[in-house]
């Protein structure tokens, strides 16, 4: 702890946090989750992880693809690693692939002729999870999904706060004529139906990850600004800041360093819930097709594939209780957040 | 009769009320307003207007047009009493029929702003035109007229109209509605411009000789079956129009009296709406149309969602479902309903024309100019693996173009199939030799890669198949989805890179001129949206659009359909040439089925998939009903029933 100097208050907190079991190992697990999630070309992956050919030793998991013809097949396009394994299986010449955990992609189509997707779990198709109806591996989906619909909400919070940080606290800080506009422009800008406006640019243009986190920036940032702005108004008023200013701080000095470290409660507290949300959003707007375009794995698309075949149950199982579990992970680390970061605690009635 | 030769596939009626509101939200939005959305938007706030009458000008006739003053003397007369019935003698009348569409109409008018919605389908079908075409013989048979004589010039035809015929309101129909119903097409208060068009450079006369015999004049000299089916439009009642620049509006609600079996009874807006069979129908007893249209009410109840619709179907609130989607008709029409026999499944194969579907190449985009990129694409789009797989076999691939249209149809013309060597050889004939770090080809560092852009959800699945097939052969495919009027738009703009979509196809033969002449390669909202043009061609064309002579006209299309393949500007994808539907026990059909023709087989209306009088041989067995519904309550068992007619499958 002495190496990041950390202030004995923080200290404080993080121990209670620590101390909240539910939360600590939800954000544990999380992190873990997130930290697999970053990795995951090397645990879901139709690219094997090593494949040792005539002595030499292949890595294909990064970089460029190897055609059929790297392993003495007859084509020029992408090697299919699992009927290479099989091949190298029957040959029994001292070659072998190693496989990730699950060898698919979150792309490919494993279609069998006579076979009609969605196919239902299965070891030994190695479908964990079965798959959807175009035949692609929910897991492999669920996995890439979560690592879009995370670094998706991260950026949109990274965002959000910045955006909300700055006007909220300058709102607050300066008051007067520049709170006033700013009241009132945020009061118009939050009664634009978010809906509305994603389903028109849906419309028109192909949302990529960038537009649809630009667009829910532009219309969320709003929420914050009110929470920013009231703290600081109240930080504002007390005695240090007014020492800060009589030693002659500038206003972004004071903002900076003074004011913004005893609202960062408010902050933190409001973190996992952003998160949270913005999983939802995203999900939402894949499930009503104006989120990523297809192919992009998404577990909106599979909610909305498992929603429409309730005959393949598999499809809506796996991805609401992926859903539920991550949710509820996430709702318990901010639970525990607020528990650490409320100052009722050191309060204490004589 | 049916005008819409070639409307995009019905996709775009089946746009939820969400992205229609984000269409007009958009609209608003960026002050780009359409015209109609102005329109009656100003109107309605400069209220209470007067409302201006007006007198319709008579029919103006341009110079070398014009039909006799006198009705020819020597003309022969000609009607079609000999083709054999198709309805069922067995079919007994009364019951109400509940089906479901997924979006209440905006207008019950025929014609003007937003007259083009699905519902519309349920209205033009019962208005009768002069002919009918029989479903079997594709021949005309009566339908208001009882007789008809073609002129010597080859684009007039005279008809004879039914003295029994009558108004939906009682009135008599006369030579007189049809001559108003040009006046009334031509005229700017119904704010229709492809109408006024159409029966402006279409239809050059229309006059009324006595009573009950009246003759039309068109623009081409063409086949005698397809003069019918191009100038045999249908009357409108002149004693219940009043025109006014308020046309529009006064006649958004007021549906007009038709004179098939069904005019418009209860409405419930937003929620049903109720066609009422005519009492005393004109023509209940006469050939080809006793027997048929049996219900006394069709109820038309508005349904969103299809899985919904499924819902409400196996609860028997609705009599049937169409099953043509494979996972429906595998998977989802499952379960006891069906085991036990209350629920009967039909598969009925026919010999429409197909819809010209699949993937339109722009060839303004530098790269798809290239025949070579072209045939390339062609051959390393796995459409046998999409119809193998997830679409479970039962669709069929496309050979070319246009086909469905009999003897009109190039048989010899088979499709580039998915082969790897030959697209790396056109590939690499066009440069593309060297594959990058991703696996996709390469010229000059210019990558082999395309947006397809489509408007239809539920087709994803098929593209994410061809684009990762289409992976193998080192060719890049991004999927574009958009909303089903905004992908259309980029398509007509010509915007695209790679257009996935179509054409329905409908009448006697097959047509170039709109898709493939240079007339319409350089013009945007036209539907040729490859942008091909080919001098020899366009001869070509004109000569097939000119030509009155079947046989000519025959190997003109198959000389066409050849340069169309050899172009490479289109790939077919898919054909479908079935129906399949499902329906409660107590919906009757007759031992056919249907006809060669019938588009979907419970279809209410006279006419399905445009000019075929195919419809309404289904009929509701009150009896059957009752003991179904009884034996429902009671757990007892029929026997399961999926019946798979193929007699008039045809083996290409």
């Amino acid at each position: 702890m002495s190496v990041l100097n950390l202030n004995p208050q923080t200290v404080k907190q993080l121990k209670r946090f620590r101390s909240i079991k539910r939360g600590y190992w939800s954000a544990v697990l999380l992190g873990i989750l997130v930290i697999l999630c970053l990795v995951a070309e090397l645990l879901v992956n139709s690219r094997a992880l090593m494949v040792s050919y005539e002595g030499e030793w292949y890595f294909p998991t990064y970089g460029a693809q190897n055609p059929g013809t790297t392993f003495g097949l007859d084509y020029a396009y992408e090697t299919n690693y699992r009927e290479l394994r099989k091949k190298f299986e029957t040959e029994d010449q001292g070659n072998w692939v190693l496989m990730p955990p699950v060898p698919y992609n979150a792309f490919e189509n494993d279609l069998r002729v006579g076979n009609y997707p969605p196919n239902a779990p299965s070891l030994a198709d190695e479908h964990y999870l079965g798959t959807d109806s175009t035949g692609r591996d929910i897991l492999a989906r669920l996995v890439y999904g979560f690592r879009i619909a995370i670094a998706f909400s991260t950026l949109l919070l990274v965002f959000n706060y910045v955006a909300g940080i700055i006007i909220g606290c300058a709102m607050g800080y300066f008051g007067g004529a520049f709170d006033l506009l700013f009241q009132r422009v945020i009061e118009i800008w939050s009664n634009i139906p978010f809906l509305y406006v994603i389903m028109i640019v849906a419309s028109v243009v192909v949302p990529t990850f960038f537009t649809l986190v630009v667009v829910l920036a532009l219309l969320g940032w709003t929420q914050l600004t009110w929470n920013m702005r009231t703290s600081t108004y109240k930080e504002k008023g007390r005695e240090y800041v007014s020492a800060a200013r009589a030693l002659g701080a500038g206003n972004i000095r004071i903002v900076g360093s003074h004011i913004l470290p005893n609202t960062i409660a408010v902050i933190v507290t409001f973190i996992p819930f952003s998160i949270a949300s913005g999983i939802t959003f995203l999900t939402a707007l894949d499930y009503l097709g104006f989120g990523l375009p297809p192919p992009t794995p998404s577990w909106g698309e599979l909610l909305s594939q498992g929603t429409n075949q309730l005959q393949a149950p598999w499809i809506v199982t796996s991805v609401v209780a992926a859903m539920v579990v991550v949710l509820l992970m996430v709702t318990y680390v901010g639970e525990a957040i607020r528990e650490a970061f409320d100052p009722k605690q050191f309060t204490y009635y004589e | 009769m049916k005008l819409f030769e070639h409307t995009w596939l019905r996709v775009a009626s089946r746009i939820t009320a969400i992205t229609m509101l984000v269409t007009v939200l958009f609209m608003v939005g960026c002050g780009e307003v359409d015209d109609v959305v102005t329109a009656s938007d100003d109107e309605s706030s400069e209220a209470e207007e007067a409302i201006e009458i007006v007198e319709l000008p008579p029919i103006a006739v341009a110079e070398g047009d014009g039909l006799p003053a006198e009705l020819p003397g020597d003309l022969e007369w000609l009607t079609n009493d000999s083709d054999p019935e198709f309805a069922s003698p067995d079919a007994i009348r009364g019951g109400t029929f509940r089906t479901t569409i997924t979006t209440f109409p905006l207008t019950l008018r025929l014609v003007g702003p937003d007259s083009n919605g699905f519902f519309a389908g349920y209205l033009r079908y019962n208005s009768f035109g002069p002919v009918s075409f029989h479903p079997s013989t594709r021949r005309a048979i009566p339908a208001l007229a009882t007789h008809w004589a073609f002129g010597d010039d080859g684009r007039s035809i005279y008809y004879r109209i039914n003295p029994n015929a009558r108004w939906s309101d009682g009135e008599p129909v006369t030579s007189d509605d049809f001559v108003f119903a040009v006046q009334f097409m031509r005229s700017e208060q119904i704010v229709a411009p492809w109408y006024n068009n159409y029966y402006t450079d279409r239809i050059r006369d229309v006059k009324a000789y006595d009573q009950y015999t009246y003759g039309v004049q068109g623009a081409d000299a063409k086949p005698m079956d397809e003069m019918h089916y191009n100038y045999a439009f249908g009357p409108k009642p002149r004693h219940f129009h009043e025109m006014s620049n308020k046309w529009v509006e006064v006649y958004n609600w007021k549906p007009e009296p038709t004179t098939g079996p069904y005019h418009v009874g209860e409405v419930s807006k937003g929620k049903y709406i109720d066609l009422v069979r005519t009492e005393n129908w004109w023509a209940n007893d006469i050939r080809f149309y006793r027997y048929r249209f049996n219900p006394t009410r069709i109820r038309v109840k508005v349904i969103r969602d299809v899985n919904t619709e499924y819902q409400h179907f196996l609860k028997a609130e609705i009599d049937t479902f169409g099953l043509v989607l494979p996972d429906f008709w595998h998977d989802k029409a499952q379960g006891e309903e069906f085991d036990n026999g209350y629920i009967h499944k039909y598969w009925l194969y026919n010999q429409l024309p197909q819809p010209s579907i699949g993937m339109f190449f722009n060839t303004n985009e530098p790269m798809l100019a290239e025949k070579d990129v072209r045939y390339g694409i062609a051959h390393a789009l796995n459409f046998k693996r999409v119809i193998d797989t997830i679409l479970r076999g039962d669709y069929e691939r496309l050979p070319t173009f246009q086909v469905g249209f009999g003897d009109y149809d190039n048989k010899t013309i088979k499709p580039r199939t998915f082969d790897l060597e030959k697209a790396a050889e056109y590939f690499e004939r066009a440069g593309f030799s060297e594959r990058d770090e991703t696996g996709i080809l390469t010229r000059d560092g210019q990558r082999l890669a395309f947006t397809v852009t489509y408007g239809q959800q539920h087709h994803t699945d098929r593209l994410v198949i061809l684009k990762e097939e289409a992976k193998k052969a080192g060719l890049e495919l991004e999927l574009q989805l958009l909303d089903a009027s905004a992908a259309f738009k980029k398509q007509q703009e010509k915007k695209h890179q790679i257009a996935w979509g179509g054409w329905n196809s409908q009448g006697f033969s097959p047509r170039y001129w709109e898709h493939f002449h240079s007339d319409n390669a350089t013009k945007t909202q036209t539907n040729n949206i490859t942008a091909y043009s080919d001098p020899a061609m366009d001869a070509l064309i004109m000569k097939y659009r000119g030509s009155s002579i079947r046989s000519e006209r025959i190997k003109l299309a198959h000389v066409l359909e050849r340069l169309v393949h050899d172009s490479g500007v289109m790939v077919p994808s898919f054909q479908v040439p079935y129906t399949r539907e499902a329906a409660w026990r107590w919906i009757r059909v007759p031992k056919s089925i249907g006809t060669p023709t019938t588009g979907s087989i419970f279809n209410s209306q006279a006419n399905s998939a445009g000019s075929f009088s195919s419809g309404g041989l289904f009929w509701i067995d009150p009896a059957m009903k009752e003991e179904t519904l009884e034996a429902k309550e009671n757990g007892e068992a029929f026997d399961a029933v999926t019946i798979i007619q193929n007699d008039y499958r045809t083996q290409l």
